[in-house]
């Protein structure tokens, strides 16, 4: 009896603490925290600098550095409306070297339920147009971890460095591929993926759901478009790096989300 | 004794002087500047609008400008490299040398009359005043800096929190605005008031002799469908037949756009100052004008991207006599401004 008292005790504890805190839920919390991770992957393996990675040309390629500008993300809700992030917000370098960067924390995320996620790769020609006003302090934040393009006062979109070998030149060279704005090419794309199905992001104020993306570093040089690095180590434009941006369109997937 | 207590009153003085300027700081009105086109120039491309000019605002950009620190080693100013008696090119230099032992591989071009330019550096880098300041500071041959080390040195000298809170009241000082203030100081460095102009809007000080008149007539023949516009340059990229230097191979706008047609092509400089900015090219190799037009007359050399204009009727270059280069050379020389080279609003203090 007296056992039973005692839980009927802490069951109601339970209640009044669960009805308190879905009342402020439904009361107060109309926005909550939503979490995008960005997990590197290269092929089947998890991520790794300084291991080699055969690409489908033969080349092995060890990389020594792996950033990307993630950019003006849009979530879409499941009843087909958007919340678009404040784009000033909007300007993430994801830096394989710091985990932190990895996890882009998005904050005052309408409560709802959402089922995809369109981002960019890049700075985009809205925003260069809007000029020093809104880019300046992104351009410090770049220059600190090597994202900035000095000689043009731009951006590399993606900076993927380390060495390389060959099936015929078994000597490491270094290779250099990045991406960025070419003049009046402004190489930003754009990549929209939808969650699986039945897996929605439940923004709640008392719920940060987490998407977890992988992001498959080998498309840039081993996508759609095979960039052979024997022909040219150093790609800073031209046809390569147009060819590079088309293989981020296939570099994305979302493996999961997490709603706790 | 007597003097002793005339400076002590004078040092009192400056005392409450300094003082009640302190104590203006909060109150001061910043003064907004009207940019003024002169009437023969063509239109300002600068956002005059979304980025309006203050008395405070260039006062800082000046500043910063003639400021070491915002380089690696605190001594590469943007004035070290763009001098204003050589209208803001750096004299004599082929090649400017930066921080530690850089070397750059082109020519310092010079600072003026940016407002109505809407591409900017010898390859058309970037077509933003604004950020221009970026590529130089951020060069690791030329300036070197870090924008964090640059923001943190600026949030922590008085003066400059001073200035900026004028220029920018309720505002960060950081890169923004750091790069706003130089745009508006650049804007407001306009060369147009040489004898040519005076010519062109019919002042006193105007009158070309017959030989610099001849000299026009020529130009506008020979050189102007390029150094076009009382600007004397119509802002394009063209390949003027310069051998490559192959130790250095600068291909030119080609690096900004990798496009096989860009190759060896070079932004079409303006002439104002000519005189002044010696050497000339985009990589300094000629020392005199009448190498300039020694070259234009007879050097140029064929090649894919050569610009049309240097090869038509089946020969390379303008049919110049040397006559004609001396009436041309005598032309160049009107468009000497004074005015700007001495101007102290432009001056290093």
């Amino acid at each position: 009896m007296k056992l039973q008292l005692k839980r009927i005790f802490v069951v109601m504890s339970f209640a009044i603490a669960f009805t308190s805190c879905s009342s402020d839920d439904s009361n107060s919390e109309t926005t909550g925290k939503l979490v995008v991770e960005f997990d590197n992957v290269y092929k089947a393996a998890n991520f790794a600098f300084n291991t080699e990675y055969t690409n489908s040309n033969g080349e092995k390629v060890k990389v020594t550095t792996a950033k990307y500008i993630v950019s003006n993300i849009v979530l879409t809700k499941t009843d087909g409306t958007t919340f678009v992030y404040p784009k000033n917000d909007s300007y993430f370098i994801v830096d394989e070297s710091n985990s932190e960067s990895t996890e882009l924390v998005l904050n005052n995320i309408p409560v709802a339920d959402y089922k995809s996620i369109k981002f960019g790769i890049g700075v985009d020609q809205a925003r260069w147009q809007q000029g020093v006003e809104a880019q300046a302090n992104f351009w410090a934040e770049a220059q600190a971890t090597e994202m900035e393009w000095g000689w043009t006062a731009g951006y590399k979109y993606v900076n993927l460095e380390g060495t390389f070998t060959t099936p015929s030149n078994a000597t490491a060279a270094q290779f250099q591929a990045h991406t960025g704005r070419s003049a009046e090419n402004y190489n930003y794309t754009e990549i929209a993926l939808n969650f699986h199905e039945g897996e929605n992001a439940l923004v709640r104020g008392n719920n940060n759901p987490q998407i977890h993306i992988m992001a498959d570093l080998s498309h840039i040089l081993d996508g759609t478009n095979k960039i052979n690095l024997s022909e040219g180590a150093s790609i800073h434009g031209g046809v390569k790096m147009s060819l590079m941006t088309q293989n981020l369109s296939n570099m994305f997937t979302v493996d999961h989300v997490h709603n706790d | 004794m007597k003097m002793n207590s005339k400076n002590f009153f004078l040092l009192v003085a400056i005392g409450f002087l300094s003082i009640a300027c302190n104590s203006d700081d909060d109150e001061y009105t910043d003064v907004p500047i009207v940019f003024e086109k002169p009437s023969n120039f063509p239109e300002v491309m600068y956002d005059l609008n979304g980025y309006p000019l203050s008395k405070a605002g260039v006062e800082l950009g000046k500043k910063l400008f003639y400021d070491g620190r915002l380089s690696s080693d605190g001594i590469i100013s943007c004035g070290f490299c763009h001098i204003q008696d050589d209208a803001f090119t750096h004299h004599g230099h082929t090649f400017s040398h930066g921080v530690g032992e850089g070397i750059g591989t082109r020519n310092a071009p010079p600072v003026q009359n940016m407002a109505f330019q809407n591409n900017f550096m010898w390859d058309g880098a970037t077509d933003d005043l604004n950020a221009l300041s970026l590529i130089p500071i951020s060069s690791p041959i030329e300036m070197d800096g870090n924008l964090n080390t640059i923001v943190a040195m600026l949030n922590s000298d008085a003066q400059y929190k001073s200035m900026f809170a004028r220029a920018f009241p309720n505002k960060p000082i950081d890169t923004e605005h750091m790069l706003k203030a130089l745009g508006q100081f650049m804007v407001t460095m306009v060369s147009s008031n040489s004898k040519f102009d005076k010519y062109r809007r019919n002042e006193t000080g105007g009158n070309l002799t017959a030989v610099e008149l001849e000299g026009y007539q020529l130009f506008n023949q020979k050189c102007a469908s390029c150094h076009a516009t009382d600007l004397f340059t119509d802002n394009t990229f063209r390949n003027n037949g310069l051998q490559p230097n192959p130790q250095i191979d600068d291909k030119g706008r080609f690096n900004v756009t990798q496009s096989e047609t860009d190759k060896y092509k070079f932004k079409v400089p303006s002439m104002r100052n000519i005189e002044k900015t010696k050497p000339y090219m985009h990589d300094g190799r000629l020392f005199t004008l009448e190498a300039v037009l020694d070259h234009y007359a007879s050097q140029v050399v064929d090649m894919p991207t050569l610009d049309p204009l240097l090869k038509q009727n089946g020969s390379t270059g303008i049919p110049l006599t040397a006559a004609e280069k001396t009436k041309i050379i005598a032309f160049l020389k009107t468009l000497t401004d004074e005015d700007f080279l001495t101007n102290p609003k432009f001056s290093e203090n």
